[in-house]
């Protein structure tokens, strides 16, 4: 008799205790709730945003007169491609960069040498710099007269324009700074504690360096490097603060125009800095989706 | 004589034991590179660090400098006229709306990054896909597309400039939040939680005393990221804002604009990059309390 008393007893402890005897519909319910209130923000101003910035460029938003539905924006074909041109060179070999030291970043972080160490505190610094203040920082240190011209001992006139010349030097650089301490804190964060096991068997099994290196690190460290390399490059595309700081005037990349329109007094240049907008979008959308079915491709090849 | 020897003996044994690297642990022996290739990774680490310290370079000649033109390698004169400067441009007060604007963010994006991150773990959710591909776009939206259009929506529904910027930083901040906290719960173990239950806590009692103190390490790595978002902010604060709210990043700009300005540009930006730098050394203080991981 008493064996079959303490037989419930044991089977409730085994069923989960926290949510209690609840019904699916009721966890469903409970999730959602939990969720909400980071969906409705979020929910508010991407579709928001972005939906109000196509209805912009497509004239159905006028700041006076009323909407009507045209592709005027979009018709400066000339100039949107240059723009779009400059904004994707930027991004391309600023991210490329940024891929490869943060790569060899990560590799010499996870080797665990107090050389590492230092690495990874310095990456960890620039991390946390905020891009504007990089661009600052950056624009003292390249212009003719900044802190490596002195260094060098090159006189202003001899020095490059670096800074806001023909070609987007410190911007590149700025951008690959950053990104390339933020692509190495990504892939040692995902992977350190993995990727030094498999270093070492294949180490054990007599593979030189340069062979662990192409066979065994890149490729563990490859979907985060494609990831981290991604959010880097729509972050790169997007930006607005460092080419407005340190480059040229002419031509712009495209957040630099679509702000300059967005300020400008002309009523025709809220549509066109929005279809700006919207072809940022479709492009970040194009690359990100592109980096997604590697990442795929990846993911089925291991 | 023999005590103090063996007391020496069992310090160097301690000390032995506690350098001792356990399999899998960083820089294990058997892959440390021997002769060339050790003095190419010293060149390279060089060189990796002198990438990553050289920008720092800059602010820190600057920050003290009052006089220094061109062709001279140091300042001419160290002083705290750039520190002047900058109180006169009203750094002090930019500062505070930075640091305020900052936590309110981090305030409000780390527990509800941490609730959908709680939600989203547990795979109940319907829409679950759908649901966390939303909570990560704003990291790939271009920012200024977005408030474009979003400032406009603002503007109509009379929302004041300071809340509009806080609303736009707190969703930029929530996929960072978010997903650092999924990886926290992808770790965490809801044994303690039930345990406690089981010994007669309440829910608000578990949730405080067991769960809070559990997560407490990956809530705090959350919020910095959070911080980091608001604390960076130029585009939002500068279109959303309106010229309402004037943060450091915004006098940054405005000084870095205009000419001679050297030194209290650079003393703007170092009292930029401290603050997180100090919060960054307390967030990797932080130890994982998480007892089944021990």
């Amino acid at each position: 008799m008493t064996a079959v008393t303490t037989v419930p007893t044991v089977t409730t402890v085994t069923t989960p205790l926290t949510p209690g005897p609840v019904r699916p519909r009721r966890r469903q319910l409970r999730a959602a709730l939990l969720v909400l209130p980071a969906v409705i923000p979020v929910a508010i101003v991407v579709i928001g945003g972005v939906g109000t910035t196509v209805l912009q460029s497509l004239g159905l938003m006028p700041l006076v007169g009323a909407a009507q539905l045209s592709t005027a924006a979009f018709d400066d074909t000339d100039e949107l491609l240059t723009s779009a041109l400059l904004s994707l060179s930027i991004a391309v070999v600023s991210t490329a960069i940024a891929a490869v030291v943060g790569f060899f970043s990560a590799v010499l972080i996870i080797s665990g040498n107090w050389g590492g160490r230092i690495v990874a505190v310095l990456g960890a610094a620039a991390v946390t710099v905020p891009h504007l203040v990089g661009a600052a920082t950056v624009g003292l240190l390249l212009s003719d007269s900044g802190v490596l011209a002195r260094l060098f001992g090159i006189s202003p006139d001899a020095w490059p324009a670096l800074v806001a010349g023909p070609t987007w030097f410190a911007v590149v650089a700025e951008y690959a700074w950053k990104e390339s301490a933020f692509i190495a804190l990504i892939i040692v964060g995902t992977l350190a504690t993995r990727i030094t096991s498999y270093d070492e068997a294949a180490a054990v099994l007599g593979a030189h360096r340069p062979a662990r290196l192409r066979l065994v690190l890149f490729p563990l460290a490859a979907p985060s490097l494609l990831v981290a390399s991604a959010i880097a490059f729509a972050y790169t595309l997007g930006s607005y603060e460092v080419a407005w700081m340190l480059g040229t005037t002419y031509p712009e990349p495209l957040s630099v125009m679509a702000l300059r329109l967005f300020n400008s007094a002309s009523l025709t240049a809220r549509p066109e800095a929005a279809a700006i907008g919207v072809i940022t979008v479709v492009l970040t959308a194009a690359v990100v989706g592109v980096a997604m079915l590697g990442l795929r491709r990846m993911r089925a090849w291991r | 004589m023999t005590l103090s020897t063996s007391n020496v003996d069992v310090e160097r044994a301690q000390r032995e034991q506690h350098e001792r690297r356990m399999p899998g642990d960083a820089g294990r022996p058997l892959s440390q590179s021997r002769g060339v290739m050790r003095t190419a990774r010293i060149v390279s680490t060089a060189l990796v660090a002198l990438w990553f310290a050289l920008p720092f370079l800059p602010l820190v000649l600057w920050s003290f400098a009052n006089s220094w033109s061109a062709p001279d390698l140091l300042p001419m004169s160290v002083g705290t006229d750039g520190l002047t400067a900058a109180i006169a441009n009203g750094a002090v007060a930019a500062f505070g709306d930075s640091l305020l604007l900052s936590l309110i963010v981090a305030a409000i994006a780390t527990p509800v990054g941490a609730m959908a991150a709680r939600a989203l773990s547990r795979h109940r959710l319907p829409f679950g896909r759908l649901v966390s591909v939303l909570l990560f776009s704003p990291v790939l939206l271009p920012p200024f597309a977005a408030v474009l259009g979003i400032n406009v929506v603002l503007l109509r529904a009379w929302v004041p400039p300071e809340l509009g910027v806080t609303l736009v930083l707190v969703v930029v901040a929530i996929p960072y939040t978010t997903f650092s906290m999924r990886v926290a719960y992808a770790a965490y173990d809801d044994g303690f939680d039930e345990a406690a239950r089981t010994l007669g806590a309440t829910s608000r009692f578990a949730l405080w005393r067991i769960h809070l103190p559990l997560i407490a390490p990956a809530l705090a790595r959350s919020a910095f990221l959070a911080f980091l978002v608001g604390w960076s902010d130029y585009l939002v604060t500068l279109v959303v804002g309106g010229g309402q709210l004037v943060t450091l990043p915004l006098i940054i700009a405005s000084s870095a604009s205009g000419i001679g300005n050297e030194s209290s540009v650079a003393v703007l930006s170092l009292s930029a990059v401290i603050p997180p730098l100090i919060l960054l050394g307390f967030v990797s203080r932080a130890r994982n309390l998480n007892p089944g991981r021990q």
